[in-house]
């Protein structure tokens, strides 16, 4: 067979890897300054743009998307070319892979602010940059497969299939959870429902972290760690078992997000089995990456990359074995909308993610650079403790928060009383924490910070012109000769000799060498797993029983709830009463799925740092919730809550009501004369509202967004005490 | 006759339990393929695919 030589593009991996440490510093950046809002809340500035219901996607986003996002292109790019023996298929998709995703990283940072957002957390982006992530995405698997089909090297290494799984999941994924039907350019509605909703959304955001923030980064790290330990990884068997794994298991795991809430008690019973079936594949390969370090753990001690590898596994281990733990029933119990889940989100991210990267930004800067060295090995060294050190302030601070306040919200005094019922009391005693959590991320930036440095300056020290990064291979034969495999003996109506054909499984080896029939099976076992799960709780109608008095939003309450969503109140409340004792005495009666049924989208939230709102409807008179967002320390002294004073200025855009109740209607909102007059209604509405107001002593507020707010906010968790008979001034008939 | 009745009344619950017992299997053979002794010697040659360039 003829030699071929061919060039790497790593012109594309040096911009990715720019990127990477750029938006490494936004998003860890980002995320400092909203960790010190809820320490120092003065920090809200009282400007709209700068709160923390509307940072905190910003944050999140920064972090999986632009900082991972690119670190992950980063990685494939390069370890991609290598072991395909293959240059990219186009330099162009390459580039405009490249320039796409980061356009569309600045709209994200442009949009969020400004309240811009679907309110599904990691999905928040609203339909337009949807459209244009799913664009970019199919350039990048157009790019990736295209190569895959001109590769030199027949096997595919295990790291593509990591890759390949990454591609096609995350298509499945972000497609289908950010179905929506647009009202606007900056504003559209949910296709699902209540329930429905909240399972396509935690379906996503867990399969979010499995296949943007697993697969991937064990793509790199079956690559990178071999590389820079400069021997094979520890067994290759393991490796492959790591994979399906993953693909067979991971993808069930989603419910156990919703525990305990109005998701039907199979499914997320069934999410909580299979997360704990993942605890030992995962550690199969935590296990696997550190052994690859075998007799080289001498070299650990003096490099730099080595070491953040290192730790970065071992966070993967941690953060694999605390997965499936949370997500045991009782133990969600506690720890579920508390600061639990946010120390664990932070030991993967900062950990695993972050390590792993900066990892390979160390060990990739001087060969794309073509430096022959880092510039400084000490900085990078000082990077590796300050990081490792700031991550263990922060965890450390937040579960120690999380377990805390979880108690405190289910302790009861000897009478049978919550020892607590005052919820900013158990908000106040977490702020010793908060402090402890502030200094542990401002470590853990500034170290992100050297990492710029340390790659800005090795970048400086590049030769003039790069050289070109050549390398040769025989070409692929057209068609691949191997062993014929035997038939099962016996024939096929042996059932024995069947199943020992598949045990023997040399089909499979052919899967491997196929990426056409792999990535087929690949996609079909990711999207069976899915629709077995899904299909049920859309389909049987006994799992959202409906409520006959729950009625849709009046268009004004509508227009309110649009408002809630816009400044990401469910950052930090919850609308979702637990059927827990504790809870039902602290908010009421618990949350049943059929009050949801017209919840466009979902608002259950994740983490209560403010108190569940799913019953505060006719809880407190209009003028306290006036007065409440005016400034929340008039109401409850200490809150950490930003003001949303401007609420009392800006006026309600009357003319985009009708839309929104058009668009609704589509949906299957069953609106009936609010179909011909819905700002009619809505004016009505808003202003018996201003009128009371006024009457209890407060403010002229007619027309303002405030009381859309509050005719939300009153509504919340009413209906199921109203008789279903009710004729209520209702949009419906 | 709407679709959601119709699936409502083919009981469907217990259709991801099979699924889970199916996925199981198919795992478990997957293991016990790649453990297959035959196949060190590929195994061999893939894990050194890295160190190649």
């Amino acid at each position: 067979m003829q030699t071929e030589t061919f060039s790497y593009d790593d012109a594309i991996t040096r911009k990715f890897a720019w990127a990477t440490v750029i938006w490494a510093l936004v998003g860890t950046g980002a995320g400092l300054f909203i960790a010190l809002q809820l320490a120092f809340p003065a920090l809200n500035f009282d400007l709209p743009f700068l709160t923390f219901g509307r940072l905190r996607p910003l944050h999140t986003n920064a972090a999986i998307f632009a900082f991972a996002g690119n670190a992950i292109f980063a990685g494939v790019y390069y370890s991609s070319q290598r072991l395909l023996k293959a240059r990219m298929f186009s330099d162009k998709l390459s580039s405009i892979h490249m320039w796409g995703w980061q356009l569309i990283i600045v709209a994200a940072a442009v949009t969020l602010p400004l309240g811009i957002t679907q309110s599904k957390e990691y999905a928040e982006l609203e339909w337009p940059i949807d459209l244009a992530v799913a664009i970019i995405w199919l350039v990048f698997a157009v790019n990736f497969f295209g190569t895959i089909a001109k590769r030199r090297e027949r096997h595919m290494y295990v790291a593509i299939w990591f890759y390949i799984a990454t591609i096609v999941a995350i298509t499945i994924l972000y497609v289908l959870n950010n179905l929506a039907l647009p009202v606007f350019a900056s504003k559209s509605y949910s296709v699902y429902a209540g329930v429905q909703d909240a399972f396509m959304q935690w379906w996503y955001g867990h399969n979010a972290v499995a296949f943007f923030l697993t697969t991937p980064f064990l793509g790199m790290m079956y690559y990178f760690l071999p590389k820079a330990a400069e021997r094979p990884v520890f067994s290759y068997r393991l490796s492959i078992l790591h994979f399906w794994s993953l693909v067979f298991i991971y993808i069930w795991a989603g419910p156990h997000h919703l525990h305990y809430t109005a998701l039907p008690e199979w499914a997320s019973t069934l999410g909580m089995v299979f997360s704990l079936m993942l605890w030992m594949p995962s550690w199969g390969g935590m296990i696997n990456g550190l052994l690859t370090l075998r007799g080289a753990w001498d070299r650990v001690a003096k490099d730099p990359v080595l070491k953040f590898f290192t730790v970065g596994v071992t966070f993967y281990g941690m953060s694999t074995f605390e997965g499936p733990m949370l997500s045991i029933k009782s133990v969600n119990s506690l720890s579920h909308y508390t600061d639990w889940t946010i120390a664990h989100v932070h030991a993967g991210a900062l950990g695993w993610n972050g390590f792993l990267a900066f990892g390979m930004v160390y060990w990739l800067a001087p060969r794309i650079f073509q430096t022959k060295k880092l510039w400084s090995n000490k900085l990078a060294e000082a990077h590796f403790w300050i990081g490792t050190i700031g991550i263990l302030f922060y965890i450390v601070a937040i579960y120690t928060a999380g377990v805390t306040q979880g108690l405190m919200w289910r302790a009861f005094d000897d009478t049978g009383r919550l020892a607590y019922p005052d919820f900013v009391e158990t908000v106040l005693r977490l702020m010793p924490m908060y402090y402890v959590r502030a200094v542990g991320g401002a470590m853990y930036v500034v170290g992100v910070a050297m990492c710029l440095v340390n790659f800005v300056m090795t970048w400086r020290s590049r030769p003039a012109e790069y050289a070109e990064v050549r390398d040769s291979a025989p070409a692929l034969a057209p068609s691949y000769e191997g062993k014929p495999i035997p038939p099962p003996a016996g024939g096929w109506v042996n059932p024995i000799g069947v199943f020992y054909y598949f045990i023997r499984a040399d089909w499979h080896r052919i899967w491997e060498r196929a990426p056409v029939k792999f990535t087929v099976w690949t996609t079909a076992s990711v999207l069976v797993a899915s629709l077995f799960e899904i299909i049920p709780t859309f389909m049987i109608e006994s799992n959202v029983p409906t409520i006959a008095s729950v009625k849709p939003y009046s268009p004004l309450e509508l227009y309110g709830r649009d408002i809630y969503v816009s400044e990401g109140c469910y950052n930090c409340h919850s609308q979702m009463v637990r059927p827990i004792r504790m809870e039902t005495e602290r908010y009421g009666e618990y949350s049943k799925p059929g009050e949801f049924v017209y919840d466009r989208p979902f608002q259950w939230g994740s983490r209560r740092i403010g108190p569940d709102l799913h019953r505060v409807g006719g809880k407190y008179p209009h003028l306290w919730h006036v007065r409440h967002m005016e400034n929340p320390r008039s109401t409850t002294p200490r809150s950490i809550m930003p003001t949303y004073a401007w609420m009392l200025e800006n006026d309600i855009q009357w003319d985009t009501i009708q839309p929104r109740i058009d668009a609704m209607a589509m949906l299957g909102v069953p609106y009936g004369p609010a179909l011909a007059g819905g700002e009619m209604m809505a004016r009505t509405q808003a202003d018996e509202i201003a009128d009371e107001i006024l009457t209890q002593g407060g403010p002229d507020l007619h027309g303002k967004d405030i009381i859309a707010l509050v005719a939300y906010l009153q509504r919340l968790g009413t209906d199921i005490q109203k008789a279903a008979q009710d004729d209520r001034p209702v949009a419906s008939n | 006759m709407r679709l959601s009745e119709l699936m409502s009344n083919m009981d469907l619950a217990f259709y991801p339990q099979v699924a889970l017992v199916i996925f199981l299997l198919i795992f478990a053979v997957v293991c016990v393929r790649v453990f297959s002794r035959k196949r060190s010697k590929e195994y061999e040659r893939a894990s050194r695919l890295p160190l190649e360039d």
